[in-house]
This record gives C-alpha cells, sequence and structure tokens, in this order.
C-alpha cells in the first residue's frame, strides 16, 4: 500500500524518472510522460513515449523488474517506487488526457521554480505505452540523511 | 533510436546543476535502483563525477556492479541526454573533491546546514557513451557556445594553481625545492631538474636540489655567465636549447674519459653537475624576485623538442613562484627556543658499526670522508663544528641560533644563506656517507644522527 501522502505527491505534477535493467545488469534510465496511482493504491501506470524509452520497454518486456523515482521541484519531496509489470498496453484516451493533466501540472510546477513555460512546453509529451506496474516496495527519498529509508511495506 | 555520439565538454550547461539529473543503478541480484542527483560534475573529457552525500543505495550499488545510467537536462532548452557509465573510483581528498565540496559547502550554508550537506566522496565515473533522446522536445538544439572554454580549465593551469598553493603553504625550505622539482615530474613530466641558488659574492650558481639524476650534483658550481646556466643567470632570461648540438655531450664526454685515465686530480674536488648524459634539450629559468636573481632552475630531456613556447611559459610563471618562496623561507628560518639541545648520542660502543674517517682540510676548509671529498666552505666548517661537538661533548641536537653565533664559521651577518647551506650539507651527506645524516627537528633546529662510529682527523695542507 502506498501511504496517503506519497499517493498525494504522485497526482501533483512530479518529475518521473523510470529505470530498469537488462540482462547484463545494465541500467537504463528514462522519463516518463505522467504517473497515476491505481484506486486500490498497490499498482501505478507510467506513461512512456517509445522514440526515446525504447530500451526501457526492452528491458520490461525481458524482465519485468523497474524503480521509479518521483520528485516535486517545488519542495523536493520525492518518493522511489519498486516493483514489476503487470500489464504493457497501447495509450488510449484515458491515458492520454491523463498525460496532458500531468504536463500541465508539471509545467506549473517548473514555472514556480523559475522555468520558462517555452521550455516545458516544447516536451513532445505524446506516450505511446502506458505500463501498469505491481508496487513492492515504497522509499522516501526526499533529500537529507533520512533519505532512503523504506516507507512500505 | 539512433545513438549519436557527443564531446561531453560541448554538453557544459548540463553540468552546472541548474536542472536536477536522474541516476540509475542495478544491484547484483538485478533490482534496479534510481534516484535523483543534483549535480553531474564534469571531471574530464571522459570522467563525471556524483556526489555522495545521501544516496547509500547508489553508492552501494555501483560497488557490486559498475554500471550506471543518467539523463540529464540541458537547462537552456530542456533537451534530455543520457550518460552511459561505469563508476571507477571514489575521491575523497585532492583538488576534485575539494571543489565539489566547496561548492555544496556554499549552497549549505545558506541553509544552515554545512554539516547536513557534507560531501562524503565524489565518486567518479567513466563515460561509457552519450545519446541525445530524440523526439523529446520541439524547440531547436542550441548552438555551441563559446562560454564553455570558460568552464573547463586547462589542466596546465590547474597543475600551476597546485604547484603555486604548494609552494605558498612550505614551512621548509628543503620542502620546497623538493616539492617542486617532484611536482615538476608529476604534472608536467619533466623527469629532470635541478634548482641552483645564487651566491653572489663568489659569483656562482650552486645546486641545492635535483631531481631524476643518480647523482644529486648537490654542492656542484656553474660560474654566473657560464653555459646555459651560468647565461641564464647572468641575463635574467630564460632560455632553450632545442636538440641540442653535441657540444655540450662532448664536454660531458671529455670529463668521463679524464675520469677514466685516472686523471682525476684536477677534477676530484669538484662535484660534477647533474646531467643527462643523452640529454637533447634544456632549458634553464631564472629565479629573479624583485629585480634579484635567487638561482636558476634547469630541466633537461632526452626529447630534442621537449621545451617550446608553451614549456618556456609554464616554467617561467613557476620559476616566479618558486623564487618568492626561496627567497622568503632562506631569510626567515629562526629557531624556535629548544630544551633538548645536548642530548648525550647512544653509545656507539654497545652496537656493532662501520668507522666514518672524516678528514677536515684547514688550507682550504675543505672535508673528505674515507678519503673521498664530501664538501668545503662555510658547509665543510659546519659539519667540522658538529661533529667536534658530537665527538667531544656528546651533543646530538643543534640550533641555527648557535652556528649564526659562531664566529670561526665565518657567516655574514646579513644573508647569510644559513639555511640553505644546511640543506647543502645533507645532501652531500646523504649522497656520499648515508649513515650520518643531519635530520631537521623543526624550524631551526636539527640533529645529527650517525650510524657509525666517527673518526675526525685535521690536516694542514
Amino acid at each position: 500500500m502506498i501511504p496517503d501522502w506519497i499517493v498525494t505527491l504522485l497526482h501533483t505534477g512530479v518529475s518521473v524518472m523510470v529505470g530498469t535493467r537488462d540482462e547484463s545488469l545494465m541500467p537504463e534510465c528514462t522519463r516518463a510522460w505522467g504517473i497515476h496511482v491505481a484506486a486500490d493504491r498497490g499498482t501505478i501506470t507510467i506513461l512512456l513515449a517509445e522514440t526515446f524509452a525504447g530500451k526501457t520497454l526492452d528491458n520490461l518486456r525481458a524482465n519485468g523488474m523497474l524503480a521509479v523515482t518521483c520528485t516535486r521541484p517545488t519542495d523536493h519531496l520525492t518518493c522511489q517506487l519498486k516493483g514489476r509489470v503487470r500489464n504493457i498496453k497501447p495509450v488510449m484516451s484515458a491515458e492520454r488526457e491523463l498525460s496532458r493533466r500531468w504536463h500541465r501540472d508539471f509545467s506549473a510546477e517548473l514555472g514556480a521554480c523559475g522555468v520558462s513555460s517555452t521550455l516545458s512546453e516544447g516536451w513532445i509529451v505524446e506516450p505511446t505505452v502506458a505500463i501498469d506496474i505491481t508496487v513492492t516496495e515504497v522509499f522516501d527519498q526526499t533529500p537529507g540523511p533520512g533519505a532512503g529509508s523504506k516507507v512500505s511495506p | 533510436m539512433k545513438k549519436a555520439s557527443f564531446l561531453i565538454e560541448d554538453l557544459w550547461p548540463c553540468f552546472q546543476g541548474m536542472v536536477p539529473a536522474a541516476l540509475s543503478t542495478c544491484a547484483s541480484d538485478g533490482t534496479p535502483n534510481i534516484t535523483f542527483i543534483s549535480q553531474v560534475y564534469y571531471v574530464d573529457a571522459t570522467h563525471v563525477a556524483i556526489s555522495f552525500q545521501f544516496f547509500n543505495k547508489t553508492h552501494r550499488n555501483v560497488r557490486e556492479n559498475p554500471l550506471a545510467c543518467a539523463v540529464v537536462l540541458d537547462p537552456r532548452t530542456l533537451h534530455a541526454y543520457r550518460f552511459h557509465l561505469r563508476y571507477d573510483h571514489s575521491e575523497a581528498t585532492g583538488p576534485l573533491f575539494e571543489s565539489m565540496s566547496l561548492q555544496l559547502q556554499a549552497v549549505a550554508s545558506y541553509s544552515g546546514m554545512t554539516e547536513v550537506f557534507r560531501l562524503q566522496a565524489a565518486d567518479v565515473y567513466e563515460v561509457l557513451g552519450v545519446e541525445r533522446l530524440e523526439g523529446f522536445t520541439r524547440l531547436p538544439i542550441p548552438p555551441p557556445s563559446e562560454r564553455s572554454s570558460r568552464l573547463f580549465i586547462d589542466p596546465n593551469v590547474v597543475s600551476l594553481r597546485l604547484i603555486a598553493e604548494r609552494l605558498n603553504q612550505a614551512q621548509m625550505l628543503d620542502e620546497a625545492l623538493q616539492g617542486a622539482l617532484q611536482m615538476l615530474d608529476d604534472f608536467f613530466g619533466f623527469h629532470h631538474a635541478m634548482i641552483l641558488l645564487a651566491d653572489e659574492r663568489n659569483a656562482k650558481l650552486q645546486t641545492i636540489a635535483s631531481h631524476g639524476y643518480s647523482d644529486n650534483g648537490v654542492g656542484s658550481e656553474v660560474g654566473i655567465g657560464e653555459g646555459l646556466i651560468g647565461m641564464v643567470a647572468r641575463a635574467q632570461r630564460t632560455l632553450y636549447l632545442s636538440a641540442m648540438d653535441h657540444s655540450l655531450r662532448y664536454a660531458r664526454a671529455v670529463r668521463g674519459r679524464a675520469e677514466a685515465l685516472g686523471q682525476t686530480e684536477a677534477i676530484e674536488r669538484e662535484i660534477p653537475l647533474p646531467g643527462l648524459p643523452d640529454a637533447a634539450s634544456q632549458i634553464a629559468v631564472p629565479l629573479v624576485t624583485r629585480g634579484r636573481l635567487v638561482g636558476v632552475l634547469a630541466v633537461e630531456s632526452k626529447d630534442p623538442l621537449a621545451f617550446l613556447p608553451r614549456e618556456n611559459t609554464l616554467l617561467s610563471i613557476i620559476g616566479l613562484h618558486l623564487a618568492t618562496t626561496i627567497d622568503l623561507l632562506s631569510r626567515d628560518q629562526d629557531e624556535i627556543p629548544t630544551d633538548r639541545v645536548g642530548q648525550a648520542p647512544p653509545s656507539p660502543e654497545s652496537r656493532t658499526m662501520s668507522t666514518r674517517r672524516f678528514s677536515f682540510f684547514q688550507k682550504d676548509d675543505c672535508i673528505f670522508v674515507d678519503g673521498n671529498y664530501l664538501i668545503r666552505n662555510v658547509p665543510a666548517k659546519i659539519l667540522w663544528r658538529l661533529l667536534t661537538q658530537y665527538r667531544d661533548e656528546g651533543r646530538v641536537e643543534f640550533t641555527n641560533r648557535e652556528l649564526r653565533m659562531d664566529a670561526w664559521l665565518g657567516l655574514p651577518e646579513y644573508k647569510d644563506n644559513l639555511e640553505t647551506r644546511l640543506i647543502l650539507l645533507r645532501r652531500r651527506l646523504e649522497q656520499k656517507c648515508p649513515d650520518v645524516r643531519l635530520v631537521q627537528r623543526g624550524r631551526g633546529r636539527f640533529a645529527l644522527e650517525a650510524d657509525a662510529t666517527i673518526e675526525l682527523c685535521e690536516k694542514e695542507c
């Protein structure tokens, strides 16, 4: 179960980065165009663009293991979720709408940090794949001495 | 996605810590990990560094599996770049660590969290490859900017700064001289070098320190105006000989031949100047401070093109720092009072020791040890004074002050160069009689240590 404060955090325009690895344990890192926590609070969905996340998708199809970290630019509140892929599916209209909403919120966060909207609006936020993930571990990764402490399960 | 290759210098805006980056690693059991990092630091054309403060899982992972992947953003356009990395090593001291630490401290001091933000180490990663994330933004790639050249410091300039810092911090002349020669080797690959100090009264230069020669040559002399080094001293200008013709080697060969034929009488009381028998180039830099010649720094190489304008400039800058350091440390080595002067030596009879016979020739103030020339003039008189007190009174510790007050030594009242004379004496003993040593015991104090039984003999001529 993802704690309340992290569910709230994940729905407030966070920067979403995804870590995977291949069979030789070479890590891969990419950016996701949105995140959503399901009602069961044990599943999340992230949205990826195949144009620059091809290797990440290969890794997910091969071994299903991933780590996702999210941070809110205005206060650096940060978490890391680890888990396994449950489902990989093409993006439908609901996910496109989710992505647009995320992009608007994240741009507002960046704007509050002084980043020009021209820059964040220049991003090609057109995810093609939605990944459903069963979350197995949750960590508080807000910068500071306690960073990395496990909060769930 | 097409993988492009980038010069990481061209991605300089990504290394300014303006936008956080992400770093993913993988534990040996295959579990991925990902974390945000405040800054990726540029180290050189093939390495970056990441500060190790909090993210312990990353720190642990790369020690199990060194592979890592980072995504950084260009703050000008938010283009994204993916770095494939391999953890190389960690630095907890040194220039990279210091500069990263200072930067963190500067940020932390604004928030009153200097302890919390303390840098543990700089983790250095080799860059295996860099790719731009295509289809990420509609904005055009910004044109290359001239600014990067101001951000990435030429390694020579970094080395010059380190040398200047260490010379500036040196407390003892000996340490400064040997340290400077060692740094010339370490930072610039000048393997064979020496420092000569000016003896204004006798219009000579005397070798006080050398590096990279089998015989240290300390005590060897060059007349002002003689040869490259002497000419540099007179003109107070740097000179270098590239693709040196055979004349210098010829002179050295003559000396070698004379020695081989046993015609050593003329040269036996001369210490040969250090020199490579197969030197192909040489540079000499005057050590001048406030218009006064302090000495000469001379460097040799087997490479005929080792010294060109670049080396001339680098060595001239080092020469300026070295001159100031020598000037300061050779006139400011006054002793601190001590209550340990005059301790008895360990009883020589209690151990089986070899015997060293020192002979002092009164006519030219010259000392031989076991029949071989050791030293002459003031340093010889100093040694003789120390040895006789060691023999007669059992003294082992001495101070610069008592030597200054000893009229028999004939040190001038002003600019006595006592410290340089002691260094000279110390180095000659190291070369010719290593079982008798002068060991520094702090500023203006030293001890005579002997692993041999000492016999003394005075001769009139």
